[in-house]
């Protein structure tokens, strides 16, 4: 299941600066996770991390920062070429 | 898709909103299937996987069914016309018909728990997506529990798949099966499944995870297992510790009915007291315009979804050419029959697999209950006592619980048994039907809001 991937298939991002690769059509979630990351973001009062919940996109736990948009659910975006992603804190700033 | 496809057999033009990317819904997850991910690979995941494979290809060559996918409905009113607005491709489009097929499907329900928020606990449907669509194992040493037969094919998958299953709980015991021994019998095929799915896998009945712990990196290092009664108590002592970087813990589903709820609908109680869409026989809802089908109408799997969709479908068709419901009634014979057994079924199940009150001697003050907005228990019930919080809704306005990003999807059908329990009374289903209240069910940017949306008439 972790094997290497084949160019054709193999998409390349970064998660706070540190580059990772994926297999395309797999969600951004899936693929940090696949990475061994599992915290995403630090919440708003308490600064908590947080990390995958539902996976299916109704928890908006999984909230990132990607190409400087806030809140982006990880389990739900597909990880493409290039995109620049990272964890989010709290509501994050704009 | 069974919806759409009996729609379109029986005439008519079908616009399928599918909110995921792919087709499928959640049951047929699956990453594109091309070179790497090749059908070998994808059906060693799913043991239906062709079905579901032929049921996508059938609705992507029918010339009379066009299907956006990624269509995010933000939100529904019915007036003159049932009017549906959704977001697809970052724009906002609106679409009015006078036949609307419902099929919003279910999520997890889960039962917070101290430590459910660390990062590594998550749903077993987070567990099956990660697996089935993007072939991702959740973690290397995962435990799986909760209530639900849902948790045998999870645990199977992740074994399967050559992850390492380091606990697999399931809260009731083989005795609740008794009393429902005839209705297992009528249904063995379905039970003889589920048999063998105990043969390949452990599952340690009686049990469920109470708690989970963090490392000090803040993520999931351990979850406390304890033996429970029959009403989900602890039995003291019985507690032990399972290292394990995920724990997929759920208690059957939630069906989701923002869109129902919006749309004005009726609602009856199901099998488990949470409401769920009122239908008759030919899956019509209290709106003769909209049919509702699948778990909506109550929690029931993918075989019942695909016969009740097959009925809602043609009698959605039917309808738009003023066809005599008795005619639809009668032409659907078989299909309705098969939906009796197949509900009757469902609903045992529902009824085997129950969540008792227990669940809630599990919790400390400190236990999150409100994820997005972090309210604790503690919160909840000092609303109570302290605030002059009366009943669920000034709960909500008094602690913001249920007002965050996900709206109480996850919350707040717990929140309003907490609440309820509080006031030593029992949850109504006008409780959970008005905490489940959500003029707006997508997110949508101020920006997209302004804008007039397009009408979609590309039918």
């Amino acid at each position: 299941m972790n094997s290497v991937i084949p160019p054709e298939k193999r998409v390349t991002f970064t998660f706070d600066g540190k580059t990772m690769t994926a297999i395309s059509g797999q969600t951004l979630a899936a693929a940090l996770l696949r990475n061994g990351i599992r915290t995403l973001r630090k919440t708003r009062k308490e600064s908590k991390p947080r990390g995958l919940f539902c996976g299916i996109g109704i928890c908006f736990d999984c909230l990132v920062v990607i190409n400087g948009q806030l809140n982006q659910r990880a389990c739900i975006v597909e990880v493409r070429d290039g995109l620049i992603v990272e964890t989010q804190d709290g509501v994050g700033s704009s | 898709m069974s919806a759409a496809l009996a729609a379109a057999d029986a005439g008519a033009q079908v616009l399928l909103l599918e909110s995921n990317l792919r087709l499928g819904g959640q049951y047929w997850r699956h990453l594109p299937e091309n070179g790497l991910n090749s059908w070998a690979g994808q059906s060693a995941l799913q043991s239906d996987y062709q079905k579901g494979f032929l049921l996508r290809n059938r609705v992507s060559s029918n010339p009379n069914i066009e299907v956006l996918c990624g269509a995010q409905i933000w939100s529904a009113t019915s007036e003159d016309s049932v009017t549906v607005n959704f977001l697809y491709d970052g724009v906002s489009h609106s679409f009015e018909t006078q036949s609307l097929v419902l099929a919003t499907g279910a999520y997890d329900r889960a039962l917070p728990f101290p430590g459910w928020d660390i990062p590594g606990v998550m749903t077993p449907g987070a567990a099956q997506a990660l697996l089935k669509g993007s072939h991702v194992l959740a973690g290397k040493k995962i435990v799986v529990a909760g209530t639900g037969p849902f948790l045998l094919p999870v645990a199977n998958g992740l074994v399967q798949a050559g992850g390492e299953v380091v606990g697999h709980f399931e809260a009731q015991r083989l005795r609740s099966w008794i009393s429902h021994s005839r209705i297992a019998v009528r249904n063995f095929h379905k039970v003889f499944q589920g048999m063998r799915y105990l043969r390949l896998i452990r599952q340690e009945r009686g049990f469920a995870v109470v708690s989970a712990h963090a490392g000090v990196d803040g993520q999931l290092e351990f979850v406390r297992v304890a033996k429970i009664d029959s009403d989900f108590r602890i039995k003291n002592g019985s507690e032990r510790k399972i290292y394990c970087d995920v724990a997929a813990v759920g208690w059957g589903f939630t069906p989701d009915l923002s869109i129902a709820h919006s749309l004005g609908l009726n609602f009856i109680e199901g099998q488990d007291g949470y409401p769920v869409v009122a239908v008759d026989a030919l899956q019509r809802t209290s709106d003769p315009r909209i049919f509702a089908a699948g778990e909506i109408t109550g929690i029931g799997g993918s075989d019942l979804s695909l016969t009740e969709g097959a009925i809602a479908g043609r009698a959605a068709a039917d309808r738009l050419q003023n066809i005599n419901p008795t005619v639809t009634l009668k032409s659907l014979s078989r299909a309705r029959t098969l939906r009796l057994r197949q509900r009757k079924f469902a609903n045992t199940l529902v009824k085997i697999y129950s969540v008792k009150d227990g669940w809630r001697s599990w919790l400390t003050p400190e236990t999150i209950i409100c994820r997005c907005e972090e309210v604790t228990a503690e919160t909840l019930k000092e609303s109570l006592v302290s605030l002059g919080a009366t009943n669920s809704r000034s709960v909500k306005l008094l602690t913001r619980v249920g007002m965050g990003a996900c709206q109480g999807r996850i919350c707040s059908r717990a929140a309003v048994e907490i609440i309820a329990a509080e006031q030593k009374m029992k949850a109504t289903v006008e409780d959970h039907i008005s905490a489940g209240n959500r003029p707006i069910f997508s997110p949508i940017t101020l920006g997209q809001l302004a804008q007039e949306p397009i009408a979609y008439d590309a039918l």
